[in-house]
């Protein structure tokens, strides 16, 4: 093992790109990972106020949109793409549901979460604009990894609770 | 002296929610079905962790000694058991300053739920009272609840990264909630995310080949010194170490012990920094 501890100037770490704004899998790669060998028929819908207000009653969480990104996968199965809000910005995610609606898989898409207080600081901000995961300029000067107090995933687990009463409420007599 | 510059490509990474926070994965050097089937394997490994360590489950080991232990051996599984023997020897080697039977003071903060049908909890009872018997059998001296909170996460990444290894990706790193293991040639910077109110520096550790853990301690946080059974102070500590599961346990014994806990360190080939609003930044190097 080798471990040094550095403090660096701010300043000094202008083409720094964190892994936490980083882009794990996209909608494709995603369907591909959870359906193997699956084909998939886009259902998208958008869901009435009579819905969302069950949806929020079932599930205890807020609905934040009224439009569903769903597929139907060739087996019988849904993926279903939403959204949760983290400690400062939107974290994507993708569920992935049996034929019977039982939770199959979850996948992180995007991570831009956990700059604690600097995410308040315009100049702290500012050094990521821009930035995207493969935007690998100069990799010597990468910060890829945060180490903290863990950071609970409460607002994903909401997240699939509200997905599951979606199902129940919209997707299961699709 | 390990570069930071020779990672080849900005390699393949997944997250998921595992173990109450955010566990990822990247490996690189390997093609991307290999290195998704790497992937799997690595969160397999996690979710076992999950599964048979967590409180919360009512099936889950923990959830089963908690219930039954006192009155019976219980037979669990050998990851429950070698990591509740870890947290005994890290308890020893440490004379209670990490100790898994905290669990009743963290309830009491309604920082885990009560546990069903579980024994009230002895409130003298501590590590001294968990018997390690042969053939996986755990059995408690005392009424007493354990939570492997402070440890099996540290743990998962360790069986996250052996089953990667099984791989041979080039670089892989796990990273579950902050505690995190880095393999490979190439040192990578981790950035401590301590709250500090002061940006004009960064905190960042290189690491190669090791793990390192991160814990921050609040009032009513869930950071208790098991010797006093109080909370402690306000305080951001990182622990490096080779393995994690030692990492994430002794981060606890650092928050306690402060620059105290060196000789612990040593044992584990471990070195810690500290920061808090009095002091700054300080590291703790182990010395025998």
């Amino acid at each position: 093992m080798q471990a040094r501890f550095l403090l660096i100037p701010a300043a000094a770490l202008t083409i720094s790109v964190p892994a936490h704004a980083a882009i794990y899998l996209s909608v494709e790669q995603a369907q591909a990972l959870m359906f193997p060998g699956e084909t998939f028929t886009a259902q998208p819908v958008t869901l009435t106020d009579d819905q969302v207000s069950k949806i929020e009653d079932a599930s205890d969480t807020n609905v934040l949109g009224n439009q569903l990104k769903a597929w139907k996968a060739s087996g019988g199965g849904w993926f279903i793409v939403d959204q949760v809000v983290g400690k400062h910005e939107f974290i994507p995610f993708a569920l992935a549901l049996d034929a019977n609606g039982a939770v199959k898989d979850i996948e992180i898409l995007e991570y831009r979460e956990s700059y604690g207080d600097e995410v308040r600081n315009p100049k702290w901000r500012a050094q990521f604009t821009g930035k995207h995961n493969g935007d690998t300029l100069k990799l010597t000067e990468d910060i890829q990894n945060i180490s903290g107090a863990t950071l609970s995933s409460k607002h994903i687990t909401d997240g699939v609770r509200r997905l599951l009463a979606t199902y129940a409420i919209v997707l299961a007599n699709h | 002296m390990q570069s930071y510059s020779r990672i080849i490509d900005s390699g393949i990474e997944r997250a998921k929610p595992l173990l109450g926070t955010t566990v990822s994965m990247r490996v690189h050097g390997l093609p991307p079905a290999c290195a998704h089937a790497a992937i799997d394997a690595g969160f397999a490994a996690v979710r076992t962790v999950h599964e048979t360590m967590s409180f919360h489950e009512g099936d889950s080991d923990v959830s089963r000694l908690n219930r039954e232990a006192y009155r019976n051996p219980v037979a669990v599984s050998d990851p429950t058991y070698a990591v509740i023997a870890r947290a005994c020897a890290i308890s020893a080697i440490t004379k209670g300053a990490f100790d898994i039977t905290v669990a009743p003071l963290l309830v009491a903060r309604g920082l885990l739920p009560c546990p069903a049908r579980a024994p009230d909890p002895d409130g003298c009872a501590t590590w001294r009272d968990i018997e390690l018997l042969p053939a996986n059998h755990i059995r408690f001296r005392r009424r007493l609840w354990i939570d492997l909170g402070g440890i099996a996460k540290g743990y998962a990444v360790d069986r996250a990264m052996d089953a990667l290894q099984g791989f041979a990706p080039k670089q892989a790193c796990v990273n579950a909630g902050g505690d995190l293991r880095i393999a490979g040639p190439d040192a990578e910077r981790v950035r401590l995310d301590a709250d500090r109110g002061n940006d004009e520096t960064v905190p960042v550790i290189a690491l190669a080949n090791g793990s390192l853990a991160s814990s921050e301690g609040r009032p009513a946080g869930p950071h208790i010194d098991p010797r006093y059974r109080a909370a402690e102070a306000r305080q951001f500590v990182s622990v490096a170490a080779p393995r994690c599961i030692d990492a994430d346990a002794l981060t606890k014994v650092v928050m306690a012990r402060g620059a105290c806990s060196a000789r612990s360190l040593a044992i584990f080939s471990a070195h810690a920094v500290v920061h808090d609003a009095a002091f700054g930044w300080r590291e703790i190097r182990g010395h025998g």
